[in-house]
């Protein structure tokens, strides 16, 4: 029991944390982001290149990985997303764009960091064991408070900064913040890569203890999807809830469906569907708070 | 007096349809001057030309002795002093007044400046400091109302523009309204231009006063005798009570 909470808590935390970037991406540009599990990936890569590879510290290498994604996020509403949202009045464009990105990042990161598996050494050694009641590796217990750590710190932000009370403003009403003097261009460019800037910290924490690999990109949008609509899109409360309900879910199903097979997945999806036809809006459903 | 504001023969289009064509008024520093007629007159044009959010095809407008139709975005023109209260009041909903107001000083760096507004608005709007940290889309239409105005205050504003203040208010808090641009205009010395249906108090409470019809102005003068002039009192007085 111990044992399956601390598993929910642990990957929802980085759920929860994967969940926040899309959300936040949403309501800034009402785009759904299917390139984001990519994102996810190549933050794991860069970790597993200057920590991994060159050797260099943990601490480092997530801060690589937290600046490229930030840089590749702006990039990417800078020449691809800003250029389609000015001309196109359809939102398919949009989604086809979103898409698009997805393929080409995931070919970009084959071409550069190859097909296999990637692991890295382990951050701490020793297992903490309470009387076989809850056995966790040291390695996860330090990257379940780093991804809590990191929630707290951007709710914070999100809610007391500057920019981050722009940056709602923007999701609640893009005219009337135009008209408080925000610049709409700016601001997105921010937001988009403060996005992407939590998918490839997540894709660095994990990295140390699940590895990487080029293929995971695509399985890790369709989780994030999920959280947010299990929480309600756009909504910051919203993203907490779903990443730590599905991670939750996902540590139940794992110990009690085991005897059944690989069906964890399949369950969680039908009870999606259901829930989703009896709230359609999510759990908290309402535009950006 | 100097002049603030001027817009010579303005021409708007959305798409091919005209909304302004061939729009010139002043405004002077200090000044408050209404703009007034029926719905779709163009009003509401007039200010998203003036801030940006829209466009114009042709003509000039002039602010504070520097042109700003062209090559300034929305952002730009609140950094230059003219802010507007968008028709429809548009609070962030989900945030609290504290923070709604807050967001008002965003171009100000000044923090010092800041608080003392800060002062300003909740001595000038009581009802604010009440409510404070209540989520500003909870509250009724009158004390959004009062909202947007502070926060547009809160940019330290030359020229204030103000799009339908009364616009589905309680007649007993567009009184109050009605007082607080007064107060504004004449403590704060800052300049306003009010865009409203109620015609009778937009006369009222401004020095000057356009009245405009299908995108031209009709009629202009100042507010005391337009209030005494035969055609306003027909075509603009006509059936409102006050
Ligand atoms: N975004 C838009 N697209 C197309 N036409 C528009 C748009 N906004 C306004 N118009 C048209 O331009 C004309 C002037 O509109 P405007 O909003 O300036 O009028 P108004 O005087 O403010 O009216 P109201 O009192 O109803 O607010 C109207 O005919 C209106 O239909
Ligand atoms: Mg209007």
């Amino acid at each position: 029991m111990e044992q399956v909470l601390a598993n929910g808590l642990y990957l929802g935390a980085q759920y929860a944390l994967i969940a926040l970037g899309l959300t936040l991406i949403f309501a800034l540009m009402n785009v759904l982001n299917f390139a984001h599990g990519q994102l996810y990936v190549l933050g794991g890569f860069v970790t597993y290149t200057i920590y991994g590879q060159l050797e260099m510290p943990f601490v480092a290498a997530l801060f690589a990985a937290a600046v490229t994604l930030a840089l590749v996020g702006g990039l990417m509403e800078r020449f691809l997303f800003r250029t389609v949202l000015k001309r196109s009045v359809r939102e398919e464009s949009t989604m086809l764009l979103a898409a698009g990105t997805a393929f080409f990042l995931d070919a970009i990161i084959l071409l550069i960091f190859g097909e296999k598996q990637r692991g890295v050494p382990k951050i701490v050694d020793g297992v903490f064991n309470w009387d076989f009641r809850l056995i966790m590796p040291y390695d996860r217990i330090l990257i379940g408070f780093l991804a809590i750590f990191a929630i707290a710190a951007f709710v914070l932000y999100m809610q007391y900064s500057k920019t981050g009370r722009a940056l709602r403003a923007l999701a609640q009403d893009r005219v009337a913040a135009q008209l408080m003097g925000v610049n709409v261009d700016r601001y997105s460019m921010i937001g988009f890569a403060l996005g992407a800037m939590l998918a490839g910290v997540v894709g660095g924490l994990l990295v140390t203890i699940t590895g990487v690999n080029s293929g995971i990109g695509g399985p890790i949008s369709i989780k994030a999807f999920m959280m947010v609509m299990i929480g309600g899109a756009g909504v910051i409360s919203g993203a907490i809830a779903g990443g730590f309900i599905l991670g939750m879910l996902e540590s139940v199903g794992l110990s009690v469906l085991h005897s059944y097979g690989d069906i964890t997945y399949l369950m969680i999806f039908a009870s999606l569907m259901v829930f989703l036809s009896i709230r359609p809006q999510g759990l908290m459903g309402k535009p950006w708070g | 007096m100097s002049q603030l504001l001027r817009f010579t023969d303005v021409e708007l289009y959305y798409d091919h349809v005209y909304a302004l064509k061939g729009v010139s008024i002043e405004l002077n520093e200090g000044e408050t001057v209404a703009l007034i007629g029926a719905n779709g007159a163009g009003k509401s044009s007039i200010l998203r030309a003036i801030t940006g959010l829209q466009g114009i095809r042709k003509g000039e407008i002039v602010f504070d002795g520097n042109r700003i139709d062209r090559g300034f975005g929305p952002d730009a023109i609140v950094k230059m002093g003219i802010v507007m209260v968008p028709e429809g009041r548009r609070v962030f909903p989900f945030m609290s007044v504290k923070d709604n107001l807050l967001m008002g000083a965003f171009t100000r760096t000044d923090k010092g400046g800041i608080n003392a507004t800060l002062e300003m608005v909740l001595g000038r709007f009581p009802r604010l400091k009440e409510r404070y940290t209540q989520a500003a889309g909870t509250m009724s239409g009158g004390e959004q109302q009062m909202l947007v105005i502070g926060r547009a205050l809160m940019a330290k504003p030359k020229l204030l523009l103000l799009d339908e203040p009364s616009l589905g208010i309680a007649p007993k808090l567009v009184q109050d309204i009605a007082r607080s641009i007064v107060a504004i205009n004449r403590d704060e010395k800052v300049s306003v231009l009010l865009v409203e249906q109620n015609s009778r108090m937009a006369l009222r409470i401004s020095h000057r006063t356009y009245a405009l019809a299908t995108g031209s102005v009709a009629l202009s003068g100042e507010s005391t005798a337009l209030l005494e002039d035969e055609r306003v009192k027909s075509l603009y007085l006509g059936g409102e009570v006050s």
